[in-house]
């Protein structure tokens, strides 16, 4: 096991961060993008762009409620997600006993 | 998403590669540090609920303690106990919806029904004592046995059951132990079983405490 194989789409700091953040809540459990933003201390732009990046992955799934004046995003791990992120500390742990 | 990116926006995408120390480091910190913010129960809270209820059932004690006929708590002890019980339902009220901000989910609405359900059971169960009043029932079942341990053996299996309808472990295993002291102080008869209560629930407050900070301190990594 090296480095190279741990999980690229996980294995950068920030979205370690959002992954570990998400990974706390119980399964099924959705959090707001602005209290995944305060928690992880991001720019709105930021985040967006590596939240789209999970998206796409199928790492997490977002969705979009209004109330009519305010519209709010909320942000949940998937099962695949969760799977990578045990696969990666999984990874992460053999790698550390080898070393 | 909410907004849209600013393209002007650095995006460190390119994070250099993480060495697998500090990958470890920083999914442990992260992981954390969202235990911690997502815990409605903070040991510290819990704590403060561990002495809340040794003084609370402790002065009710004492203020029974010698009584030949029984004929239950006095006023000062009863006004002790409630005020420290307001103080650690505000504090609790507060730690819930702290950790609840921007958290949805099939979890977080069990736990608030589970909540609300769990309230109206408490008050049911003082109108159930008012029912043993009019019965005529005596004093050393309606101001000393059924007040000290039922509304904690009802509430700590409901909650219990409730608990584990969501997995929640640490916090079946200390509703059920709840139950299990009201149980048993059920035996002290209607003086002791105040003191035996103050003691039970404290030391069950502190076990709970201690779960979860060696659960928030537990390294996801180092398994």
């Amino acid at each position: 096991m090296t480095a190279e194989e741990l999980d690229p789409l996980i294995h950068v700091p920030t979205r370690l961060k959002i992954v570990a953040t998400l990974a706390a809540l119980p399964d099924g459990d959705a959090l707001s993008f602005t209290r995944l933003q305060d928690m992880i201390g991001l720019t709105p732009g930021n985040l967006i762009i590596h939240l789209r990046k999970l998206e796409e992955a199928d790492y997490i799934s977002s969705n979009k409620t209004s109330n009519g004046t305010v519209t709010i995003t909320k942000v949940a791990l998937t099962g695949q997600g969760r799977a990578a992120l045990d696969a990666y500390t999984r990874a992460l742990r053999s790698l550390l006993n080898g070393l | 998403m909410t907004q849209p990116p600013n393209p002007h926006e650095s995006v460190p995408d390119h994070d250099s590669p993480l060495d697998p120390h500090e990958a470890a480091a920083m999914l442990d910190q992260a992981t954390k540090q969202a235990r911690r913010r997502f815990q409605p129960n903070p040991p510290l809270l819990n704590v403060f609920r561990a002495f809340v209820v040794l003084a609370a059932f402790g002065s009710v004690w004492l203020s029974v303690r010698g009584q030949h006929p029984y004929t239950g708590p006095s006023g000062w002890a009863i006004a002790i106990a409630y005020v420290l019980v307001a103080v650690v339902i505000g504090w609790s009220a507060s730690a819930l919806k702290r950790s609840g901000a921007g958290v949805t989910g099939p979890t977080q609405r069990a736990r608030n029904i589970g909540i609300g359900v769990l309230l109206v059971g408490w008050i049911l169960v003082y109108v159930f004592q008012g029912a043993l009043y009019k019965a005529g029932a005596p004093h050393d079942i309606v101001y000393g046995l059924y007040p000290a341990t039922a509304p904690f053996f009802i509430i700590g299996l409901a909650g219990a059951a409730n608990s584990a309808g969501r997995e929640d472990w640490p916090m079946t295993a200390t509703t059920l132990s709840v139950a299990v002291v009201a149980a048993v102080a059920a035996f002290g008869g209607p003086i002791d079983c105040w003191l035996i209560m103050g003691i039970g629930l404290c030391l069950a407050m502190l076990g709970n405490a201690a779960f979860t900070v060696w659960q928030q301190r537990r390294s996801v990594v180092r398994a």
